[in-house]
């Protein structure tokens, strides 16, 4: 759908918006090599994007799918105050622009001979933003400020200055300071190489002609995605799954509606938002949302404002997935996103066939002290699909996140870990069998703080086309179940097992597996 | 000196004798020997050489990658500290599709019921859990039940004690004869243990397929009179045949390092260090950096999804080359790739059924490739099914037929300057310093396209551009590596490092007489989980630290003076050169050029169409375009070509253009 007339051929088109998504790339190896927090390092919990001068994202490097629908409102709340050239912004407040305050979003105008031509964002997740709990991933949370130093957009950089007493401030608020700073630098490094690369090309193609290309990505991704979603069966088609919190069930509720080449989700019907923290700002269920799009849909569309232009998302405010101030977020970007999917894939699969459910769960775990600070999510089953079984101890959903090796973690801190498996027999049966969850084991060599945030502790990831649910995860303390979310003070000597959820299986397990793929 | 690369379509062999380069190209056999030994012959009889006169043989093969690929390697047996089963499984938990709601993984090398444990454990502190004698007899058993044909053991923490593997390999080698043993210990002794039990898997899934391949081509090789042939290993080096054959991990990219080496040498002789290798074949392009003289070396990569953590030519691959099909999205883009003609049809113009539009097709359009293309192929080109074929394209995008075939030339552009900048710019080196060495079958043709994209103002076209590889074969040097994680205590002085490497040293005998050894350390600051690898002139803790510095400046743009720098890996290299050959110059060129219609930036111009040996020792304007038996040299207008004395072809950017 062009919005007007520009000179953008389809060549000049695949070739200037092959560059935009390399600039991206730019700055994400940029940002993810000169970081600090093992979570942007190691786990790659980052992305980098570019917007328009008018705040319509062009071009986004993803390494983590929970980015990509949040991103767009940081650079709306920033273009809010007003940047000038040489500012660079800050921000992690969920209801302004963030996601979850670990979160933490630069952006910054890209200037050509004094005007802003694009803004370059970079979001990572840093390793400790403060808060009552080391990681400030706090189990049990009820308030915002319980979880870290909430941040508005706020310029850390001010016409080229530094703004030392802010960051300062900022500083003496988190643990490991350094480290902090370190992370910061890498995000700001991000941003030159934005300014640098769009410069040059601005400099080679003229800022109209960019600007028009920029444009031009945009509705080209736009008229793919109308296509795809064209091909999808109109009709409603509705679904609800459940998060789960100590004693019951929170329900996720929501419609989908394909009509033409576009689609709607509203989630009316899910359950208020609730005192703890698996509260979603709506950022984050826009993501979730986006991240099913996606995987039902040809994954090389570039990601930017065109590719989810057809796709709207409702839900009613201070609902659970459109939660509002002071709700506590902390579990909703990494939990309640999964579930966000997972009911919008389920509602789907009600039109075309989609796999069976997997994992979609985190299972994050910090283990941390004055003197350490553990971070940690890992893998289970994932669904199985037509074509083969799922896969074992992997990341699904909304994350992809890499483990820390156990030679890693052990030279680090004051942690052993006793067991590192499959969890075998833990896949749903099928015709196509899930894939199996994992149990990781570590024993604690000085005391600490646990804080664990698990689900799919009490429904199993279901099967689809008459395949079973993976097997529930658990968690166990010294042995002894405790529950899904839990915050504990641990001794050394202490050990804390975690039995990860086993994917669901496709088909009917009874009838005779296909043949092999030839 | 005799060189042979074993590639997946054609054996390559390049023979130096009496400064004069022999070539010789064959069909690649099954069993690659036979070829090996038909080009071998062929080469000798075009030059007139008897196989006792060859004094040196270096060879390249993908007996390896093959087996990898194709999951043709031997039954093999994994065994792994108890609790840790399925590392090789689980790997790091990560897909490699984002979007992707039943992600499909490579299945593990080792399957589940061929993976074992024994109770023992180590841990930072020390042997925690001892390996009894009763326990390592208990796996004995249980391994002698499984027939395996190869056995990978990998324990946690070996690198630093590596006792416990050490007595199970002995014990292994003695109740299994004939299987072949990989300890993680040896194969890679570094931290992170799914990269060691991955690359020590590797090791052993390919070590007996390769011991079979050498162990038949070193009897037809002496049977035909030829010297024992060193092999090509992924780092750019060679060994000898015997140490090849007792470890397969360090062969996996034997081929391409070789023609980095080849791309290295050539600029050597051009006096020219600083290079990127471009190397665009018909279905993919390979890019590499060379820095100084030496291709650059990476510490890890993934090859068929498993990862290999030995040291490697830094090689980036893209599926996209000569044969790459150009289409129109559903978007309304045109794209190129990544499907490919691949060799059979092949692009529309080579007349063999192809009936959609590829970058050659596009290059013929556009006047670039001539009638025929030499080689061994010799495979006379049909223009009309090329216009054809890109008319069609072009008649959708309603522009005319030139403008769609520069298209598709720009589109495939993009996409090998996007892999040109990962390998510079992404790793913190302006690609303006650099010369652009173009080679392949393609290369040539697309390297002043990219070379002006990327502010490069030099492009070279080395001799023998086509058969690179198997003249990297003659010219690599002798290498080996070793690695270590040292476990450096926070307060790491000058003589913990001294002692280090002297330990090294003398447990690998690392330094042979004549082997000039480089002493390389990885570094990181404290709380960071990637290293940089930088080179250790012996000045103690100081210069490490001052180095790690400047690399860590050069790569990510800061350096942080009060963090503490933590000592990780350290690394050894024994390097011996061998002699080169001697190679004559050209000799003046007699020819006159040919002209023929191209289209550049455009316009319709007439183009110098020259032969290579031809072109003598004048400096030839674009626009032009220079042919030799395996490629083609475009020179766009702004452009000028010359002829070095070492025959290399350069490509230079006006001046107009600098500005």
């Amino acid at each position: 759908m062009d919005t007007g007339k520009n000179d953008i051929d389809p060549i000049t088109l695949q070739v200037l918006s092959s560059a935009l998504g390399s600039i991206c790339a730019e700055m994400g190896a940029a940002l993810i090599r000169s970081s600090y927090s093992t979570n942007i390092k190691e786990r790659r919990d980052c992305s980098t994007a570019l917007f328009d001068a008018s705040g319509t994202l062009v071009a986004q490097a993803e390494h983590i799918p929970v980015h990509l629908g949040a991103l767009p409102d940081a650079v709306a709340a920033v273009l809010a105050e007003g940047p000038e050239p040489g500012d660079v912004f800050i921000l992690n407040d969920p209801f302004r622009g963030g996601t979850h305050l670990p979160d933490i979003t630069l952006v910054a105008p890209v200037t050509v001979d004094g005007a802003i031509i694009a803004y370059a964002a970079s979001r990572a997740h840093h390793a400790d933003v403060g808060g009552s709990e080391p990681g400030s991933m706090p189990a049990g949370s009820l308030t915002l400020e319980e979880e870290g130093v909430v941040i508005g957009p706020t310029r850390l950089v001010a016409a080229g200055e530094m703004q030392q007493e802010f960051l300062d401030g900022f500083l003496t608020r988190v643990r490991r300071p350094g480290e902090r700073l370190g992370d910061l630098r890498a995000q700001l490094g991000a941003g030159r190489v934005a300014q640098a690369r769009l410069e040059e090309l601005a400099w080679r193609e003229g800022s109209r002609r960019l600007a028009a290309a920029m444009a031009a990505t945009v509705s080209y991704s736009e008229r793919r995605m109308r296509a795809e979603i064209a091909d999808l069966p109109d009709g409603r088609y509705q679904a609800e799954d459940y998060l789960e919190r100590d004693g019951d069930d929170l329900v996720i509720r929501v419609a989908v509606e394909i009509a033409g080449d576009e689609i709607a989700m509203d989630f009316s019907g899910t359950a208020p938002q609730e005192q703890g923290n698996l509260n979603c700002p709506m950022a984050v269920t826009r993501s979730a949302c986006y991240f099913v799009m996606r995987a039902i849909t040809d994954p090389d569309i570039p990601p930017n404002a065109g590719a989810v232009a057809p796709v709207s998302v409702s839900a009613p405010a201070g609902c659970l997935v459109n939660a509002v101030p002071p709700a506590a977020v902390a579990g909703g970007n990494v939990e309640a996103s999964q579930r966000i999917a997972d009911a919008v894939a389920l509602a789907l699969s009600k039109a075309v066939t989609l796999p069976a459910q997997s994992q979609a769960t985190m299972n994050n775990l910090t283990l941390g002290s004055d003197e350490f600070n553990y971070y940690e999510t890992i893998g289970g089953g994932g669904g199985a699909c037509q074509e083969r079984d799922g896969a074992s101890g992997i990341h699904t959903g909304t994350t992809n996140t890499l483990n820390t090796p156990v030679e890693a973690l052990e030279m680090a801190f004051p942690l052993k870990v006793e067991r590192y498996e499959l969890r075998h027999g833990s896949g749903g049966a099928g015709q196509r069998r899930g894939g199996d969850g994992v149990v990781r084991s570590l024993r604690l060599l000085a005391p600490a703080r646990l804080s664990l945030m698990a689900d799919r502790r009490r429904h199993g990831p279901r099967g689809a086309a008459g395949g079973e649910a993976g097997l529930t995860g658990r968690n166990l303390v010294n042995g002894r179940e405790v529950p899904g979310k839990v915050t504990l003070s641990l001794d050394a000597g202490d050990t804390v097992t975690v039995e990860t959820p086993g994917g669901g299986g496709f088909g009917s397990a009874s009838q005779p597996p296909k043949p092999a793929k030839a | 000196m005799l060189g042979i690369d074993v590639g997946g379509t054609f054996t390559d062999c390049v023979l130096v004798h009496g400064g004069e380069l022999f070539r010789a190209k064959v069909a690649t056999t099954p069993d690659q020997s036979e070829g090996v030994l038909a080009a071998a012959f062929r080469a000798l009889a075009a030059a007139g050489v008897e196989a006792g006169q060859v004094d040196y043989f270096a060879h390249g093969m993908t007996t390896a990658t093959n087996a990898l690929l194709e999951r043709q390697g031997a039954r093999t047996a994994a065994v792994a500290t108890e609790g840790f089963r399925d590392i090789l499984e689980i790997g790091r938990q990560n897909r490699s599709r984002l979007y992707d709601l039943c992600p499909e993984r490579p299945e593990p090398l080792v399957p589940r019921e061929l993976r074992y444990t024994v109770v023992e454990r180590v841990t930072p502190a020390g042997a925690e859990r001892e390996l009894t004698d009763r326990e390592a007899e208990r796996l004995v058993a249980r391994l002698k039940d499984a027939r395996p044909e190869a056995i990978a053991v990998c324990l946690l923490f070996s690198f630093l004690n590596p006792g416990h593997e050490e007595r199970l390999g002995e014990l292994l080698k003695r109740e299994l004869p004939g299987v072949h043993v990989s300890l993680s210990s040896r194969v890679l002794p570094q931290f992170r243990e799914y990269e060691r039990f991955s690359t020590t898997a590797v090791d052993a899934y390919l070590t007996p397929v390769v011991q079979r391949y050498l162990a038949s081509l070193g009897e037809g090789v002496r049977a035909a009179g030829l010297p024992e042939p060193a092999i090509m290993q992924s780092n750019g080096g060679v060994i000898p045949l015997p140490l090849a054959a007792a470890s397969a991990a360090p062969l996996l990219l034997s081929g391409p390092a070789a023609g980095v080496v080849g791309a290295a040498f050539a600029g050597g002789r051009g006096g020219c260090g600083d290079l990127m290798a471009f190397d665009m074949g018909g279905t993919s392009t390979d890019v590499t950096l060379v820095r100084g003289g030496a291709a650059t070396v990476t510490g890890s990569s993934e090859i068929g999804g498993s990862p290999v953590a030995l040291p490697m030519v830094d090689i980036h691959t893209i599926g996209a080359g000569g044969g790459s099909i150009a289409w129109i999205d559903a978007g309304g883009a045109l794209r190129v790739g990544p499907r490919s003609a691949g060799a059979l049809p092949g692009p529309a113009c080579y007349g063999n059924g192809g009936s959609e539009p590829t970058v050659t097709d596009a290059n013929l359009v556009l006047g670039y490739l001539g009638g025929d293309l030499g080689g061994a192929g010799g495979i006379r080109l049909d223009a009309d099914a090329a216009r054809e074929v890109v008319g069609a394209l072009a008649a959708s995008l309603g522009l005319r037929l030139e403008e769609a075939a520069m298209g598709i030339r720009r589109v495939a552009n993009a996409g090998m300057v996007k892999a040109l900048r990962v390998i510079s710019v992404e790793r913190g080196h302006d690609p303006r310093g650099f010369v652009l060495v173009a080679f392949g079958g393609a290369g040539p043709m697309h390297g002043a396209d990219l070379a002006g994209e990327l502010e490069v103002s030099r492009v070279l076209v080395p001799d023998s551009c086509g058969v690179l590889s198997a003249l990297g074969m003659v010219v690599g040097d002798q290498r080996r590596d070793w690695v270590r994680t040292v476990s450096a205590p926070p307060d790491w002085d000058t003589e913990f490092v001294a002692s280090a490497f002297a330990r090294l040293e003398e447990e690998t005998g690392a330094g042979p007489a004549g082997a000039r050894v480089v002493r390389q350390a990885d570094l990181r600051y404290r709380g960071q989980s990637h290293e940089l690898t930088v080179d250790y002139d012996g000045g103690g803790r100081d210069s490490l630290v001052a180095a790690f510095g400047a690399a860590h400046e050069q790569a990510y743009g800061y350096t942080a003076q009060d963090e503490a720098v933590e000592l990780i890996n350290i690394r050894v290299t024994a390097l011996e050169a061998l002699e080169g050959p001697e190679l004559w110059p050209p000799r003046a060129g007699a020819g006159k050029p040919l002209f023929r219609r191209a289209y550049f930036g455009g316009e319709w111009l007439e183009a110098a169409v020259w032969q290579r040996l031809d072109l003598g020792l004048d400096t030839v304007p674009g626009p032009a375009v220079i042919e030799e038996g395996e490629a083609t040299t475009v020179v766009p207008p702004g452009w000028e070509a010359r002829l070095d004395d070492a025959g290399n072809l350069w490509l230079e950017a006006g001046k107009e253009w600098t500005l």
